[in-house]
């Protein structure tokens, strides 16, 4: 069983590497290590979105799929229907799952 | 264009309800310094920076805003979600109660509604980030405050985090400022408006 609150932490860690790197790359468009420690954590960011994905609620446009999200049907008005799962999962301003 | 993703930059989970907390806050929602004002000024200045990549900076900093913007609106949110009637009656939250509920308006702490006049596009490179530095600044100094007078540790993590990015953004601006001056009559600086007189500016930039 995975656990939701510690995927979403490292999702939550790697996009902010992801996003403190995308300001730095946006100044420092050459440096070498800084494209490969984005390149590295953008693969990492991707694949946790998918795992969360298909456990929980999609959290971006891209991940949602009616067939293959939120196995686990967690915080869901159809656990057993064939639905929209954009509106799946808690709102983020209620404090999510964390 | 944007999209959606639905989770918090940095986690917010308050367990105790403070109006006095969430007035003061609010001023990072709707004040002269606040996230509100950061993003519109950065998403307005972009379309005229003459430098691609600063205009690629102000995009990227200017939607980071925007997710301070719901993280700020998310510990007001969750300070006063439960808020009893005897509770907005005692901590300074009636004036607001009564005008909003609980709903989020963006307002400075001293009551002032957010004007853009809080923020300047003024189309000049130099001028713009000069001001873009300021405003980091600024609500560096508005964190600060809010972090040397709040005690609940639920709310000061939040902030804490928000007050490093300050930090950054400030940094990333002052890099931009340099990249533009790199492309400017280095004798003279204030030769020419890069974002206007347009037969100045260098083909590359």
């Amino acid at each position: 069983m995975i656990d939701q609150k510690n995927l979403l932490s490292q999702i939550t860690e790697i996009s902010f590497t992801v996003n403190d790197l995308n300001l730095y790359l946006d100044t420092h468009p050459l440096d070498e290590n800084a494209l490969n420690a984005f390149k590295d954590a953008m693969t990492q960011r991707k694949q946790l979105l998918q795992t969360y994905a298909e456990n929980f609620e999609p959290l971006t446009m891209n991940c949602i799929c009616p067939d293959s999200n939120n196995k686990t049907k967690s915080h869901t008005k159809y656990p057993d229907q064939r639905h929209f799962t954009w509106s799946d999962g808690p709102l983020p301003w209620e404090g999510g799952v964390f | 264009m944007w999209t959606y993703e639905k989770r918090l930059q940095f986690p917010v989970n308050i367990k105790n309800t403070c109006p006095k907390t969430a007035s003061l806050i609010i001023s990072q929602f709707g004040g002269p310094d606040g996230e509100l004002a950061a993003s519109m000024r950065y998403l307005s200045q972009r379309y005229t920076m003459p430098c691609k990549e600063v205009g690629g900076l102000l995009t990227d900093i200017g939607t980071e805003e925007l997710g301070h913007l719901e993280m700020i609106c998310s510990i007001i949110y969750q300070l006063t979600k439960n808020l009893t009637i005897e509770q907005a009656k005692t901590a300074g939250f009636d004036a607001y109660y009564i005008d909003h509920t609980t709903a989020l308006w963006p307002m400075a702490a001293g009551g002032v509604p957010f004007n853009a006049c809080e923020f300047q596009s003024k189309g000049d490179a130099i001028t713009d980030l000069v001001e873009d530095l300021a405003a980091e600044q600024k609500a560096r100094t508005t964190y600060d405050n809010l972090i040397r007078m709040i005690a609940d540790p639920d709310v000061r993590e939040p902030l804490k985090f928000l007050r490093a990015r300050e930090v950054v953004h400030f940094q990333r601006f002052g890099e931009a400022l340099e990249n533009i001056k790199s492309t400017l009559n280095p004798k003279n600086y204030y030769y020419y408006n890069p974002e206007f007189d347009k037969q100045f500016v260098k083909k590359e930039m």
